[in-house]
């Protein structure tokens, strides 16, 4: 089925407009395969006891967030009992396969933009789009990012948070081996330049430091530096539109820093796993995601970093926003009202912004953003300053990956890995991703 | 295991009696063993025998793909590497664990005092070996820095943790594969025993030396003990899932090298959930493992002397 | 050597008992040193503060501290340490049940009833222990499924209640091949049919059987790994081993001394029953590989 970009302001101005009237109409063309007879979206019954079920991906402190929140929810709605539940990332994505299959996904779940495709398209997911403006309030949103949930004119996910590429800095590293940090605007060989800078003066250091981790095997990464190009990253139908030679280039222009050694070491990378070489203080900069700069500075035990813009390519840095997740409902699930509550509750309440700050990802809605309590000087100021900052580098739309993106983003990592150990040259890397691609890629 | 035809019993009273009491009562007390073969052996077989020539995922009903999968199989690079990686493990890692077996079975078999004790030392890490808690132990001994790295600077080599290095981490499986060597040097242990003693003396008057004797006497009489060993270690080799899983963090990594084959399966079938592609390499495992098992099973005619065969 | 026969070999001892039994103990205590050292090394860096532990052959901590052990005792994302044990031991206890049951009775009909059929299953069940059972975990996954069962414990212990094992089928018929046919007679003389044979005559005999295969099951099922993996999703249904590597994704990769807290906390109910029961366990080996 071809996704087609609709506007996103006149379609939610007209799904508000029309959602009383029509929710009958839309429940009824909406039913393909595995959905209960939806009724009309009604407000929330709060007069019976309903149950929902809650899942997440990540870690003992995001569990311990969940339940606050969760326990501030049932206050609000006494007769609603929450199930919650979670699993780390690689776990939690197997186990909602399995459900999928079996016709029983949780009421409400976290999704990501790079599953929420297939499920949509597999009738696995509630449109929400008949929720909105009853249960689920989604005025706080700025369309952009709001569309980033929807797929095939339906809305399937709602962004809980907002996310875009940065660069992670160690700044206690620089401090000690005496060198400036990057400057923002660089391009991406001054950028190699300056990491090669750093790694020959750590190179005495003990333990031994680098300016950088290879990032030649990160797919959103590569995605950036398409963009920055003028170029797509995909189609309509989630195959890749770039080409081989596209992908040849990228693996090609950081292969002189790996040869020299330049970067961090693959083996201490694979030894420290989870972590990365910034988290174990022996690299001074990583590109990743800016949510993730809460974790990295608790895991590297400082808060002497920084975050700084993506290196840009000769036309602008062309970022884009990424919801960090989102929240979305079964098909089949028994109780949409309350879910779309529960899932408007978590996205709006300014007490769940406080709660979970930002790790998360800077919260989506402006409510929870300033009820977050941030200190200055914070990693939290950090982010939401660093967000406030490249706005208006933030010119792209957001690249939607297509079904089957998880699992290629995968193995672009993977391949990563083989080049790091010399064990591919960058055409085999293309040949073998791009037969992934052909394979997983732009199902149904 | 060939002792399956052999029976021990004593003179019974005349030739059984099939009766259709006795039948009923077979089959009745084979029920659960019937129930079980059917639906949980036979009939998954037939089903993974289809799917292997499916494309398969879960979501949507099998699609007939004829014989795609195999072809694809044969010209998947990570296929190849973690047939390559499991065929190193079991040519490497079952010879050495059995000369360690054998090596320290006849090493405890004299009557000296703590015999006992010593067995059960030796035996004690066949029960934990294959568990998590050890992969996680084993894996944090092969770090950089560790135990390890440690004592391999000691001794002279070049500093450096197992764990990152693709080339180290096959032995590092190896070497955890070997620490279990209890389970079959406790088999060895009870085959040497039951070597007659006069057999070994019968030798010694003729002159023969400790090695000769070895040699000549125990490794005979140990023949049907060791091709039993060879089989299920073999066998179990094929399948070792959840050391790799932990040692490499379920990546198979770094760069494969811990990708053994029954992983690599994993991954591909509910990972990517391309159930069709991973039934396609199972029953490639089934063929190997039969082949083998038949080849060693010919082959042991040569080799293997049953006591009471006419020589 | 207890003839008098004069061979080399029985001079040798004559002239030097001692230094064989001390050069045997040498080398038995160095091989001991050699396989027992990372089991040492589990156990003693679990009370050794995590930065000690890396970088340090060592074995002896220089600080004792028993905080590692309660952050493993703490539990994973509001699920308790406990909750993970009990899970292990429901699975573990139900598959003994299963295995000694359906073990027990499979045994029975392959060793004392003869009916039409019974070499080729037998040949069969053997064949069954020489199949790589991955063949059959995709099928029997979307079988489970499709029966809604996964996420509970049925697909784990349904195997067992049906004999699917059948290192414990075999064990227990070489154990029935050694008790003597007599015994059936007198109690079918007595009236009793199969099943009174069974239950009253040969299965108190079996007990070292019994014993062995029960042990072995239960070790079996609380290290099993890939079994949970499939099937159990949510952590509060999760045994330890799963738990364990929940644990271990989660803990920051220079918390080694937790790690190897919790480690040591899974394999406890392990090693109480190896130093318990050894001797069932290490003859119940030794009698497998043997005829009869």
């Amino acid at each position: 089925m071809v996704r087609t970009r609709t506007t996103s302001r006149t379609r939610t101005a007209a799904v508000q407009v029309t959602a009383l009237a029509a929710a009958s109409a839309l429940a009824l063309s909406a039913c393909g395969g595995g959905s209960t007879a939806s009724a009309e979206a009604a407000p929330v019954a709060t007069d019976r006891d309903i149950q929902l079920s809650l899942v997440w991906w990540g870690d003992d402190d995001r569990a311990g967030r969940y339940e606050e929140a969760v326990a501030l929810f049932e206050e609000k709605y006494p007769n609603i009992d929450v199930q919650t539940q979670f699993q780390a990332w690689d776990d939690y994505w197997t186990a909602r396969s399995t459900e999928a299959a079996g016709q029983t996904l949780p009421d409400v779940m976290q999704m990501d933009l790079a599953y929420i495709h297939q499920y949509a398209s597999n009738n696995q997911l509630l449109d929400l789009s008949d929720q909105l403006g009853v249960n689920l309030d989604t005025d706080g949103y700025d369309d952009g990012l709001l569309a980033s949930g929807a797929v095939n004119d339906g809305q399937y996910g709602i962004p809980t948070s907002t996310n875009t590429l940065g660069m992670i800095v160690h700044q206690d590293i620089l401090d000690e081996l005496g060198v400036d940090a990057p400057e923002e605007g660089l391009t991406w060989d001054e950028y190699d330049a300056w990491v090669r800078e750093v790694s020959e003066a750590g190179a005495d250091a003990e333990p031994r430091v680098y300016g950088g981790t290879d990032y030649t095997g990160t797919l959103w990464l590569f995605i950036q530096w398409l963009l920055q190009q003028g170029k797509a990253a995909f189609d309509d139908d989630g195959t890749p539109a770039f080409t081989e030679e596209d992908l040849v280039a990228w693996v090609e222009r950081t292969q002189p820093l790996r040869d020299d050694g330049v970067f961090y070491p693959v083996s201490r990378t694979k030894q420290v796993e989870p972590l990365t070489g910034l988290q174990v203080n022996e690299a001074a900069t990583e590109m990743t995601w800016d949510n993730m700069t809460a974790g990295y500075s608790a895991n590297a035990g400082t808060e002497n970093v920084d975050l700084l813009p993506v290196p840009t390519g000769a036309e602008g840095s062309s970022q884009f926003w990424k919801p960090s997740m989102l929240l979305s409902a079964s098909s089949t699930t028994q109780e949409p009202d309350a879910a779309a509550a529960l899932i408007d509750f978590l996205v709006n309440d300014p007490e769940v912004g406080e709660i979970f700050g930002t790790s998360k990802g800077v919260p989506a809605v402006a409510e929870q953003r300033d009820a977050m309590e941030v200190e200055e000087g914070s990693i939290d100021d950090k982010i939401v300053g660093y967000e406030d900052h490249v706005a208006e580098r933030v010119t792209a739309d957001t690249p939607l990956p297509g079904e089957g993106y998880g699992v290629v983003e995968v193995e672009f990592k993977r391949l990563g890995e083989e080049l790091a150990y010399g064990n591919i040259t960058a055409e085999e890397f293309a040949e073998q991703w791009f037969a992934s691609a052909e394979a997983n890629l732009g199902g149904a | 295991m060939r002792g399956a035809t052999a029976t021990s019993s004593p003179a019974r009273g005349g030739r059984p009696r099939r009766n259709r009491a006795d039948t009923k009562a077979g089959y009745a007390f084979l029920t659960p063993w019937l129930l079980g073969f059917g639906l949980l052996t036979a009939g998954p077989m037939l089903m993974s025998l289809y799917l292997a020539f499916t494309d398969y995922n879960l979501f949507r009903a099998p699609t007939f793909v004829g014989l795609d999968n195999f072809t694809a199989l044969f010209s998947d690079p990570r296929f190849l590497k973690s047939a390559q990686v499991t065929a190193v493990y079991v040519v490497v890692g079952v010879p050495v664990k059995l000369a360690a077996a054998l090596a320290v079975a006849v090493l405890l078999n004299a009557r000296h005092r703590g015999q006992g004790t010593y067995r059960s030392m030796f035996y004690a890490p066949s029960l934990i070996g294959a568990s998590v808690s050890v992969a996680i132990v084993w894996r944090a001994m092969f770090i950089d820095d560790g135990v390890a790295d440690r004592i391999q600077q000691l001794l002279g080599f070049p500093a450096g943790g197992w764990v990152g290095d693709p080339d180290m981490t096959m032995p590092m499986m190896i070497l955890l594969a070997v620490w279990q060597f209890g389970a079959p040097m406790v088999i060895f242990l009870a085959g040497l025993k039951q070597i007659p003693a006069e057999l070994h003396e019968a030798a010694a008057v003729d002159g023969a030396g400790p090695l000769r004797r070895f040699v000549s006497v125990t490794i005979p009489m140990l023949s049907p003990v060791l091709f039993f060993n060879l089989l299920l270690e073999t066998i179990g080799a094929f399948q070792v899932f959840s050391s790799a899983y932990i040692i490499s963090g379920g990546t198979g990594g770094p760069a494969d090298s811990t990708l053994f084959y029954t992983f690599y399966l994993y991954l591909k079938g509910f990972t990517e959930f391309r159930m069709g592609y991973a039934s396609a390499m199972a029953w490639v495992l089934v063929i190997v493992v039969g082949v083998i098992t038949a080849v060693l099973f010919r082959t042991s005619r040569a080799w293997v002397h049953y006591t009471g065969d006419v020589r | 050597m207890t003839t008098a026969t004069v061979t080399s070999a029985s001079l040798r001892a004559r002239r030097r008992p001692r230094g064989r039994s001390i050069g045997f103990h040498v080398l038995a205590l160095v091989v001991a040193v050699v396989i027992l050292y990372p089991g040492v090394w589990m156990v003693v860096s679990s009370f050794k503060p995590s930065g000690d532990i890396v970088g340090n052959v060592n074995l002896w901590p220089e600080t004792w501290t028993l905080e590692n052990y309660t952050s493993a005792l703490g539990g994973i994302g509001g699920v308790s340490f406990w909750t993970f044990v009990l899970n292990s031991l429901i699975l573990a206890v139900g598959s003994v049940v299963g295995v000694v049951l359906s073990a027990s009775v499979s045994a029975y009909a392959f060793a004392r009833i003869s009916f039409p059929g019974r070499g080729v299953f037998f040949a069969i069940m053997i064949g069954t222990m020489l199949l790589p059972f991955h063949v059959v975990i995709i099928p029997q996954y979307i079988l489970f499924n499709s029966m809604g069962m996964v996420n509970t414990f049925l697909p784990l212990l349904a195997p067992k209640f049906l004999a699917t094992e059948a290192f414990f089928v075999f064990l227990m018929v070489q154990f029935l091949r050694g008790l003597p046919r007599e015994l059936d007679e007198a109690a079918r003389i007595d009236g009793c049919g199969h099943w009174g044979i069974f239950r009253r005559v040969l299965l108190p005999l079996m007990r070292p059987a019994v014993i062995t295969s029960s042990i072995f099951a239960f070790i079996w099922s609380w290290n099993d790994f890939l079994g949970p993996l499939l099937y159990l999703k949510r952590p509060d249904t999760y045994p330890l081993p799963i738990a364990l590597r929940l644990y271990v994704d989660q803990t920051s990769v220079s918390d080694y001394g937790a790690q190897m807290a919790m480690a040591v906390l899974a394999l406890v109910p392990v090693l109480l029953f190896f130093v318990v029961f050894q001797r069932y366990l290490v003859d119940g080996v030794a009698t497998q590989g043997l005829k009869g």
